[in-house]
Parts: structure tokens; sequence; C-alpha cells
């Protein structure tokens, strides 16, 4: 029985590092932004001249990312931007396919953010906060 | 092999750029990265053209029954599939970075699928961040009024009767200013509209319709409040049963009120609050209009829970006449008055949303609506019989299964 819990905490231990770490990326040009810009960013408020890419719907790390800065789950997120469709006030940034596609996109316009797992940062984006 | 081809040729041009040229990477990894890159610039060519014009759309489809012929929100104790039934397309046409068109098409079940401009307007936003709108738009008196239809960003089946049906208008026809001023972690937003707008299905027309309303979120909590104003003018008709003899009856139209210019004001204060999981929404609402055409107060409180993908909520809700002395049965005339619009019930609702799938929630809700007092409870179908001066439902049950999707 002890036996059984101990490798029930360690598979769970094992689950809670194999977790995956959000963090928001910037072009390496780009000048530092708070979290609460990136949250507004995210939710197409505040400065327009920021430039937001998401990662598509069914992503764990959109997922993660929208819990830690926007507050947002999945269902939540999609009303939201269903409101501000369909009263002209926005639409919901573009969506690129994976943490390659998000860097290549970062690492094309001085003025983008998007976010990615940590471990897939390289030198082409920096890392502006780890939410 | 075609494509191959093509991408090898866009690779080995932009290998030549002299920052890639002298990269020091094997091949592949190279090809991939450049590969990656015609991407991108695909992909940044086709948003530049979805950027100018974007379609969407939503739908709805409900089915309600009551218990009895009431009419709470139209619905009897047959099965009824038109009311909450409504498909809705969208166009948002970017004219320039800052100015937009926007149209939107709305089909109602209960007005026999009719295509009717919802929205239909221009935009754009100066450098100062003051948004300018013209055209036709919602009212925005409530807190869901702006996307009134839109089902699937609504928590609950439907958006409580006894408050958003107290007003039987919910677009106009003018201009609207609006600015937002950002703050920290918030973003106060100031609108102010003026215009025209009618009754549908009527002959009632309001002008100088004008308003201003202020609304601060966090995303968490909202808080808003409203004023506005209008004119009224027209004749309030309502089919009645006129008895011939006895046993005998006929339908007519009978003008109610003659409305000449009735000065109209309305006040709404809102609150909510989502953490993600808790779910708060209240509204409180007062409309006054001069003379015999009702005063009325309103509000609701709707708290609901989410766990995962479901939804549960409960609703109560109330309505009430604030000038029934404006309507006593002094006359035949102000009898009538007092029957057709004194009104007062509770409303108590209990629902499930479940996000059943990708874009599409469906809903279940019951409600409850009782405490007519000495009023029809503002029902139309509710009539009265004038020899015992009672009406003939005291409450009503409504069912709703409904779905609310978006695409």
């Amino acid at each position: 029985m002890k036996k059984l819990l101990t490798i029930l905490a360690l598979s769970l231990t094992a689950v809670t590092s194999a977790n995956a770490a959000v963090v928001v990326i910037g072009n390496p040009a780009a000048a530092d932004i708070s979290i609460n810009d990136v949250k507004k960013a995210f939710l197409g408020k505040g400065n327009s001249s920021v430039v937001v890419y998401e990662l598509e719907e069914g992503n764990p790390i959109r997922s993660e990312f929208h819990q830690a800065v926007t507050g947002k789950s999945d269902a939540q997120l999609k009303a939201f931007w269903s409101k501000q469709v369909f009263t002209g006030k926005g639409t919901p940034p573009p969506a690129v396919s994976g943490a390659a596609a998000m860097k290549s996109a970062i690492a094309s316009n001085p003025n983008a953010i998007g976010y990615i797992d940590e471990a897939d940062v390289d030198a082409t984006v920096k890392v502006i906060i780890k939410p | 092999m075609q494509f191959n081809v093509k991408i090898l040729s866009v690779a080995i041009s932009m290998a030549i750029v002299p920052s890639l040229a002298v990269a020091d990477e094997a091949a592949d990894a190279k090809i991939a990265k450049l590969e990656q890159q015609v991407q991108t610039l695909q992909a940044q060519q086709n948003a530049s053209l979805a950027d100018k014009v974007k379609f969407n759309g939503f739908i709805s489809g409900a089915y309600i029954s009551s218990d009895n012929d009431a009419g709470y929100n139209n619905a009897d104790s047959s099965a009824n599939f038109s009311e909450d039934s409504k498909l809705g397309l969208q166009g948002t046409f970017n004219i320039s970075d800052n100015t937009q068109a926007v149209l939107q098409l709305m089909m109602r079940g209960k007005y026999d699928w009719e295509v009717e401009a919802e929205w239909a307007y221009l935009s754009h936003r100066f450098d100062n961040g003051v948004k300018i709108r013209g055209g036709k738009l919602r009212v925005p008196l409530f807190m869901y009024s702006d996307y009134l239809d839109v089902g699937y960003a609504q928590p609950f089946a439907r958006p409580p009767q006894e408050v958003y049906g107290t007003i039987p208008f919910s677009s106009y026809t003018g201009a609207g200013v609006s600015y937002d001023v950002e703050y920290d972690d918030s973003t106060l937003t100031m609108q102010a509209f003026g215009g025209e707008s009618d009754v549908k299905n009527s002959a009632v027309e309001l002008s100088n319709l004008m308003g201003a309303n202020v609304s601060w979120t966090d995303e968490i909590w909202t808080l808003r409040a409203v004023y506005a104003q209008a004119k009224l003018d027209g004749p309030i008709v309502s089919e009645v049963t006129v008895p011939l003899a006895a046993g005998v009856n006929t339908q007519a139209n009978y003008t109610v009120l003659e409305l000449n210019d009735e000065k109209g004001s309305f006040v709404g204060v809102g609150a909510s609050y989502d953490n993600g999981e808790v779910i708060a929404i209240t509204e409180w609402t007062r409309s006054e209009i001069d003379n015999a055409y009702p005063d009325t107060d309103s509000g609701y409180l709707t708290l609901g829970y989410r766990i995962k993908e479901f939804t549960p909520y409960a609703t109560v809700a109330y309505m009430k006449t604030q000038d029934n002395d404006e309507r006593l049965p002094l006359s035949t005339a102000t009898a009538i008055q007092m029957v057709a619009f004194n009104a007062e019930r509770m409303a108590y609702s209990i629902g499930l949303r479940w996000d059943a799938i990708d874009n599409v929630a469906i809903k279940f809700d019951v409600t409850y609506a009782e405490d007519f007092g000495d009023t029809s409870g503002g029902f139309t179908g509710n009539s009265i019989d004038t020899s015992t001066g009672k009406f003939t439902y005291d409450d009503t049950l409504i069912y709703t299964v409904k779905f609310d999707a978006v695409f």
C-alpha cells in the first residue's frame, strides 16, 4: 500500500514537472511590456500598435497562457470573442500552428508578441514575461 | 513534386540573402527554417487579405413550451420552435486601419425569418482614441443589448424577460460616439448616442432618442450605468375580444392609448462578476413615460457556477408598474388601460448551459412566473373575466431547450 502511494506520488510529481511552462515572447528588438498590457493586447484592447499571435485552438499551451494571463477558459474566451465580433468591437488575433510558426511570426515583426512553451525559446525571440 | 520544387526555388532565392548564406547550418536544417519562413510569409499574405473582410455568423434553435397559454415569451401549451430561433450573418469590412463598415443581417423565426439589418454602420476611430459610429445600431440600454441575439455569448437561455421585455425596441438609426480610458488593469468606456427608432409591428415611433452610458471592467468585475430619453408618439393598439351577444365574441383592434409626443426616460445600473468559476450578474432598470403609458421598475440577479463544460445557473427577476394610480377605472377607456398596462410579476429560473462541442452551447431552462397581483402579469394571453374581475392565469411555467452556435 505504501509502495503504491509512493508510486502514485512519484507519478504525480512527474506529471507536474512535465507540465509546460508558458512564457510570453516578443521580438528581440521589442521594448518591455507589462503583464497588464499583454492581457489587454490579447483581448484586443489598449495600445493597438502591439501585434499579437495566438496558438491555434486546442493547443494546451494556449489554454495555459489564457488561464494565467487573461484569466479566461477556452469556452469563456470564445464567448468573449463572439461578443466582440458581433458588436463590431474587434476580431480575435491570428493563430499560428505551433512553436516554430510562432517564433517565425514574432521574429519577423518588431511589434509582435506571442507565447510558447519555455522549452521552445531560442535566440530568434526574447522572453518578455513568465506569467 | 512540383510543390517541393517551388519551395526549393524560393528557398534557394532566399538563401542568396547574405546574412542567411553565411549561416553555418546543415542544409536540411536550413531548408526547414526557410520553409517555415515561406509559410509565415504566406500566412501573412493570407492574413492581410482576410483582414479586409471577415464573415461571421451565429445561429440559435429553441424549443419552448408552457403549462398554459399566458404567453410568457410568447410560449403556449403547444411546442414553439420559432420564438427564440434565429440566424445572424455578419460582414465586417475594413476600409482602412481606422475605418470599418459592419453589416449584421438577422432572421428570426418569430418574424417568419424575414431578413432585417440589426447592425449596419460605418465606424471610424480617430488618432486620439475617440470612436464614432453612424447607421443602424443597437440601443445600449442593457448589459446584453449589444449582443442580445448572440446566445452563445450569454450564460442563460435568454436574458430575463422581466427586465429585457419592458422596452419594445432594441435598435436605433443615428449615431454614437465612444471613448475608452485605459487604466493599468481595467478599461472605462464612455458612450453617447442619439437617433430615432420605432416599435416593431406597431405605429409607435421614438424620436429625439438620446442617452449615455458608462461601463468599467477589469474582465472579472463589470459595472455599468445608463441614462436615455426619447419622445414617444403613436397609437398603442391591442387586439381585444368584444362580446356581441351572449356567447358570441369577435376580435377587434382597439386603441388602448394614443401617445402624443410623450416624454420617456430610462435609467439602468448593472454589475457582473465572473472569475472563471463563479458568475454573478445583476441589473436594475426604471423606465418612466408621461401619462398613462406604464412606468416600470425591473431587476434580476443571476448566479452561476462553471464546472468544466457545465454551467448551472439560477435567476430571480421581478417587474412592477409604478404608476397604477394613473390608470384608475374611472371610465371604460381607463379601465381598459388598467387591464392592459398594469403589470407585476416575479420569475424564478433554473437552467444549465452545456458547452457541448466547439462553438456550440446547449441550454436547458425552466422558468416559473407568479405573484401577478391584480394584474395580467404583463401577458397579453392572460385575459380578464369582466364578471369576476379575475385574470385567467395567476402563474405560468416555461420550458426551454436551446442550442446557440457561432461560426
